[in-house]
């Protein structure tokens, strides 16, 4: 499945059934021998566009007449080509960054920042805006003195400069990645107004690389190597177990990130790729992949990254991040402008696998309309979703809630709460609320508040 | 082999259980109404396979273990039950330890996950090397590898090691001052040794500390850990070397009260501390025996569109939309981190503890 990706818009509610017809059509009528369709829209008669009706919502607006002027951008020359060899973003977006709270971490070498995911559109992250985290700071590899090696329970131990891993066939994925703390601070109720905070570990891009299976492959992993662990040239050292039916399944080692190569922040030269798994098990910086019989019960996968219950025992190898979602438009970083429509987006991901729908609930969890898609649909990769909304001013609770291609339905706060106690840190993927107060002339300024269920 | 009658179940579930889709498929020939273990429909992948893969469905989840309290789904959302076709233990650790359900495995009811990997490797008959690589030797990776598994494979030879009296001096040279001299942790970096439930259920409460005595499963990992990783500003340090990473490794067991035999004694100062001590302890971790491998999901909702039962609303299962938390705030306005602890001393961006 996962070697098939389908560029799929999912076409799923009436509203968008009727969007992909009308889109169609038009399409149709634009070219010869499109006179069937266009006569049947013609069929429709006297129920075509009327102007008139079309600008009803402007009625009683003030109209501007002061003579608009020029800027300084049209009266004078703008700067020419190579002032910027790699581009930079303009300098009205520099309030678009990933950021950290800096007290969570005492230092910055084993720290977190978080992706600006309400500031961002699509489902491809910007490799400036994607989201860090160190275990013990960002080293700067030379590639031409990288090295990986595969060896353990193979017939051939090998090792392989950036040279040879780039003659290997080459694949190219889009998926999102995710560390399990994303959403961490929340267990215990809301902490934070912003998107970033509550679900900005995490990021989505395309990676470019070699299959993984290519590689252990070429060493020959033996009958009784049953895991690999790789394992990073950073001075972490970061290391995981995984499977080697996962490793076989779809793990590919990345050398580029959005066409470029890997930024130094995301494990240049190469990174372990492992789609839909928590975030931990992707080594950056890899330079060894041992095949091995037992998993090696690292500090990461014992003392850290798994998940304490509230009866005091621990759930652990937790890999596979769980469908979740969230609204980033309407969200705490914004606020409302009037009672009126909306078009409430937001994202939609599943570790394992496809999104399937995504529905919206204005009133805290009671009543659910379902969104449509506006990108592509991939396998464990970011899904956006939209949906109209008319706010008639008064409070609402907007929830989204994913179901994925297996069937799981994404649960809400207070269930994942009484199953998992609020200490468990890790793949908190429950659905959040964000309370838009209501309108009541302005008084409330259009907050949106992160509230908890 | 540490035989208990949980432990034999557990080594003929993960029989069945194990491997590629060639023996899964085996499995699946056995007739309808077959149980493993008494308790899961052993043709559980056909059941996963004919309802198009949707292994999560309450139906297919019904199908292979019924929907009785005690192993069936019911049972499961209720109690978090690692003994389910989601989640199971293979071998049992050479050590004699409890560490029997550390071994986790992927799910078998992934099953386009083994059909991925016989595709890509099992039934890859065809496969010849590209020889793009470079054979090396095992021995050019001495300084590379240096992994310490769970069953110990890795560790220094039983003549590297000191007397934890003398691991303990290296212990404060070198760590002393981000973890403390007796592991109690200082500058907000981890303890490494507390006396901690880590039953707090409680919402308010705050997260348990999660340190070696309480909390890891496994003495090993903590050598394999420190060697790897520390001191942190350099970390694999020569002038540490093998010995004063064991040194240390046993000063924090011995910080944490581990026993080092089944009478309950404990490390002297003067004991000499080595590889051999180290497995001996591995498996008297108090808490080795509380880890389950991952069964998600337990939880099963239907997709539920209009007038939702008050259980799947806001309001704490009440069905009331208006009664939800609010983040708390500093005086100064800013949010609140809710560790209680940070609460009336650090705010934001100042002090750190907890993390």
């Amino acid at each position: 499945m996962t070697d098939n990706i389908v560029d799929k818009v999912a076409v799923q509610t009436e509203d968008s059934r009727n969007q992909g017809r009308r889109a169609f059509l038009k399409g149709s009528a634009a070219v010869a021998g499109g006179v069937m369709f266009t006569s049947a829209a013609n069929a429709a008669g006297g129920a075509g566009f009327d102007p008139k009706k079309a600008v009803a919502p402007y009625a009683g607006k003030a109209e501007i007449t002061d003579v608009l002027q020029d800027g300084a951008a049209r009266k004078s020359l703008g700067f020419g080509v190579r002032k910027y060899p790699y581009g930079m973003p303009s300098p009205f977006e520099k309030e678009v960054q990933r950021r950290t709270l800096e007290w969570l971490t005492p230092d910055s070498m084993a720290s977190i920042t978080m992706s600006p995911i309400h500031q961002l559109n699509g489902i491809i992250t910007p490799n400036g805006l994607h989201f860090e985290r160190y275990h013990g700071g960002v080293p700067t590899i030379n590639p031409d003195d990288h090295r990986l090696v595969i060896h353990g329970l193979v017939e051939r131990p090998l090792i392989f400069t950036m040279d040879d891993l780039k003659r290997f066939p080459s694949i190219s994925r889009i998926h999102f990645i995710e560390c399990p703390a994303n959403g961490a601070l929340e267990w215990k109720g809301v902490q934070l107004n912003s998107v970033q905070w509550t679900h900005g570990m995490m990021s989505c891009v395309e990676y470019t690389g070699v299959r993984l299976s290519d590689l252990l492959k070429e060493a020959g992993i033996k009958p009784e190597g049953k895991w690999i662990i790789p394992e990073g040239a950073d001075a972490s050292g970061m290391s995981r177990s995984v499977p080697v039916e996962l490793a076989m399944d779809d793990c590919f080692v990345a050398y580029a990130q959005n066409g470029e190569a890997l930024r130094r922040e995301q494990g240049y030269p190469i990174r372990l790729v492992v789609p839909g798994c928590e975030a931990n098990m992707w080594v950056k910086y890899l330079r060894r992949i041992m095949v091995h019989d037992v998993p090696i019960q690292h500090r990461e996968e014992t003392s850290k990254y798994t998940e304490l219950m509230p009866d005091g025992t621990a759930q652990r190898f937790s890999w596979y991040m769980e469908a979740n979602s969230v609204i980033t438009y309407p969200s705490p970083d914004f606020k409302m402008q009037g009672p009126g429509k909306y078009y409430i987006r937001g994202l939609a991901w599943s570790g394992r696998g496809k999104v399937a729908n995504v529905d919206i609930s204005i009133d805290g969890g009671k009543n659910w309309k379902e969104a449509h898609f506006t990108s592509v649909v991939l396998d464990k990769a970011w899904t956006r979703f939209e949906m109209e909304w008319e706010w008639d001013g008064s409070e609402a609770f907007l929830m989204s809630r994913v179901t994925d291609e297996t069937g799981y339905v994404q649960p809400p706060m207070p269930q994942m709460r009484n199953l998992e106690g609020t200490n468990n840190v890790y793949h908190r993927t429950a659905m959040v609320t964000w309370r838009v107060h209501g309108w009541d002339q302005g008084k409330n300024g259009g907050m949106i508040e992160n509230v908890q269920y | 082999m540490f035989n208990t009658k949980q432990t034999l179940v557990a080594a003929s579930v993960a029989i069945l259980f194990s491997g590629s889709a060639l023996a899964m498929s085996g499995n699946s020939d056995s007739k309808a109404g077959d149980k493993i273990d008494g308790k899961y429909a052993a043709n559980y992948a056909e059941i996963i396979k004919k309802a198009d893969g949707k292994y999560l469905d309450k139906a297919v989840i019904e199908a292979i273990l019924g929907s009785d309290e005690t192993h069936g789904r019911n049972g499961l959302v209720g109690k978090l039950d690692p003994a389910n076709p989601y989640s199971f233990e293979v071998d049992d650790s050479i050590d004699g330890g409890n560490h029997g359900n550390a071994q986790c495995k992927i799910p078998a009811a992934f099953t386009e996950v083994h059909e991925s990997a016989a595709k890509h490797y099992h039934d890859d008959s065809s496969f010849v090397a590209n020889g793009f690589g470079t054979p090396i030797a095992e021995a050019a990776l001495s300084k590379w590898n240096i992994t310490v598994d769970g069953d110990g494979k890795g560790l220094p030879s039983a003549d590297v090691g000191m007397t934890i009296e003398e691991g303990g001096k290296v212990y404060v040279q070198f760590c002393g001052m981000c973890h403390g001299d007796f592991g109690e942790g200082a500058k907000g970096y981890l303890a490494l040794a507390v006396d901690q439930n880590l039953v707090t259920s409680s919402f308010t409460d705050p997260a348990p500390m999660k340190a070696v005595g309480n909390y890891w499963p496994y003495a090993t990992t903590i050598f394999d850990y420190i060697r790897r990783t520390m001191p942190f500003w350099t970390p694999n340090a020569s002038f540490i070397g093998d010995a004063g990473y064991l040194g240390m490794t046993g000063y924090i067991l011995q910080s944490n009260y581990i026993k080092i035999d089944d009478e309950g004694n404990e490390l002297d100062d003067e004991t000499f501390f080595n590889s051999e001590m180290l497995m001996k302890m591995n498996k008297y971790m108090p808490n080795q025996g509380n880890f389950f491998c991952d069964h998600r999901p337990v939880i099963h909702n239907e997709r539920c569109m209009t007038n939702c039962p008050d259980a799947q609303v806001g309001g704490n299962g009440k069905g009331d939309a208006t009664d939800y938390r609010e983040a708390r705030k500093l005086p100064d306005g800013t949010p609140q981190y809710n560790v209680p602890q940070r609460m009336h001393e650090d705010p934001p961006g100042v002090g750190h503890s907890g993390m």
